[in-house]
């Protein structure tokens, strides 16, 4: 009988074990509620009632892809789930999709379609549909003329603290690329950030503002930046993130210099800047920049502003940020406070 | 003709063909996944190619991945995905068929 496909609930107790152990008897070990409760859809191909293959997919990203790779039929078995989980992405309008796995799956993927956008020794990732790393190369502007720096940050809102690190990239590079995250998991949506970066440095000539895509502390790429987790993840994840910007980004408009801020309070940014000095070096190579510190004394940071938002009080922030990013605080303040309402965390980054 | 949306037909399954259709900006390109590219891709790519210069397709991405389809599977799955991304299925395409 061929094998059929049935989506697994796994708020049902009994069909949420049955995946685990399927998952367990090859090898993984993470369900921890992070990392479960993101999957949108979880499909599982069942033959005489066995569980053969299962797949799952948070946003355009496919997780827990695992086939009983005992059976003659696994690669059949593969492909059937790859295939059922990109049909279903596509009817929700889902076509560009990625895939974390491990190196020795990188081939499978391959096989249907994906393309390999870099390896690490614990990972591989990948990417197929509509649009690829190579259409977003392509798009970023390109200047072959000097040396090239680059920082990448969230910007949650542009603060003056970021304003300081774009100055000094600024003065120590020809030109600057400030690629900003991308992912729409913060207070301020991806485009307010892009919006309020660009506004608040369109007075530096050699600075060029883009969106980080897919591709640079994006959900995908790192999704620890936005969920809480482990060390050990922090780091297989970063390293990916890191090797897509050395050896994919980088080389392709000549950036010579990654800037980081100095990170005293936030861990995971803290080990993302260590896998970023283990990396990069000495294709691209990594300035650490001291951060600039307010009137108080205190390091600027973009969470006193969010909680300023919180707290109804932006008059006590407006030394520490823009014009730029104050009238857009001003003109969106109950917007902002409403989506903290409806329970935007803004402790994060 | 313009493609409107990206838009998808078939599955990796054994004898089908997946083809992925949207915006290009510099012809008719393909990108053609197959084990058997080296025997048959230049087949499978000219029988795409004809199907998007029927529908007179001047810029367009066609992404196949190929599990062995016959031609036949080949042309149903690239005039298919090409009619949704055109937003035309509900017409039948005369001229193509």
């Amino acid at each position: 009988m061929n094998p059929e496909i049935r989506a697994l609930n796994l708020q049902a107790e009994d069909s949420k074990r049955q995946w685990e152990d399927f998952l367990i008897g090859l090898g993984i070990q993470d369900f921890s509620d992070t990392e479960v409760s993101q999957l949108d859809q979880t499909l599982g191909l069942f033959s005489d009632g066995q569980l053969v293959a299962t797949g799952s997919a948070a946003g355009n990203i496919l997780k827990y892809v695992a086939v009983n790779h005992t059976d003659l039929e696994s690669a059949g078995y593969f492909n059937r789930v790859v295939s059922a989980l990109l049909t279903n992405l596509s009817q929700r309008g889902i076509f560009h999709v990625l895939v974390y796995t491990k190196p020795q799956y990188s081939l499978s993927f391959q096989r249907v379609g994906f393309q390999e956008i870099v390896h690490s020794e614990t990972a591989a990732f990948l990417e197929t549909g509509d649009t690829s790393i190579s259409d977003y190369l392509a798009k970023l502007p390109h200047d072959s003329s000097g040396q090239a720096g680059a920082i990448v940050m969230n910007a949650n809102p542009f603060t003056l603290g970021h304003r300081f690190l774009v100055e000094q990239a600024a003065t120590q590079c020809d030109r600057v690329y400030v690629f900003v995250v991308s992912t729409n998991r913060s207070l301020f949506s991806a485009k307010e950030r892009l919006d309020l970066v660009r506004a608040g440095t369109a007075d530096l000539k050699n600075v060029i503002v883009v969106p980080g895509a897919d591709y640079l502390v994006s959900y995908a790429t790192f999704p620890a930046y936005f969920l809480s987790a482990t060390t050990d993840k922090i780091v297989y994840q970063t390293t990916i993130d890191a090797l897509i910007f050395k050896e994919r980004i980088a080389p392709e408009i000549g950036i010579a210099t990654r800037f980081l801020g100095t990170e005293p309070q936030s861990k995971t940014t803290d080990t993302y800047n260590q896998v970023l000095q283990r990396v990069l070096p000495p294709a691209v190579r990594v300035t650490v920049l001291p951060r600039k510190t307010a009137p108080d004394g205190q390091v600027i940071s973009a969470r006193v502003v969010r909680y300023a938002i919180k707290n109804d009080m932006i008059k006590s922030v407006q030394a520490i940020v823009p014009v730029s990013t104050y009238t857009f605080l001003n003109n969106h303040l109950e917007e902002l406070q409403q989506r903290i309402k409806k329970g935007m965390k803004i402790d994060g980054n | 003709m313009e493609i409107k949306q990206t838009a998808i037909d078939g599955t990796l399954e054994s004898s089908d063909i997946q083809i992925t259709v949207s915006q290009g900006t510099a012809g008719v390109q393909i990108e053609l996944t197959s084990d058997v590219a080296e025997r048959f891709g230049t087949q499978i790519k000219a029988t795409i190619a004809q199907i998007a210069n029927d529908f007179q397709l001047e810029n367009v991405k066609i992404k196949a991945v190929d599990q062995g389809a016959l031609d036949c599977v080949i042309k149903a799955r690239t005039i298919t995905a090409i009619q949704r991304a055109l937003q035309t299925s509900a017409e039948p395409a005369w001229e193509v068929l």
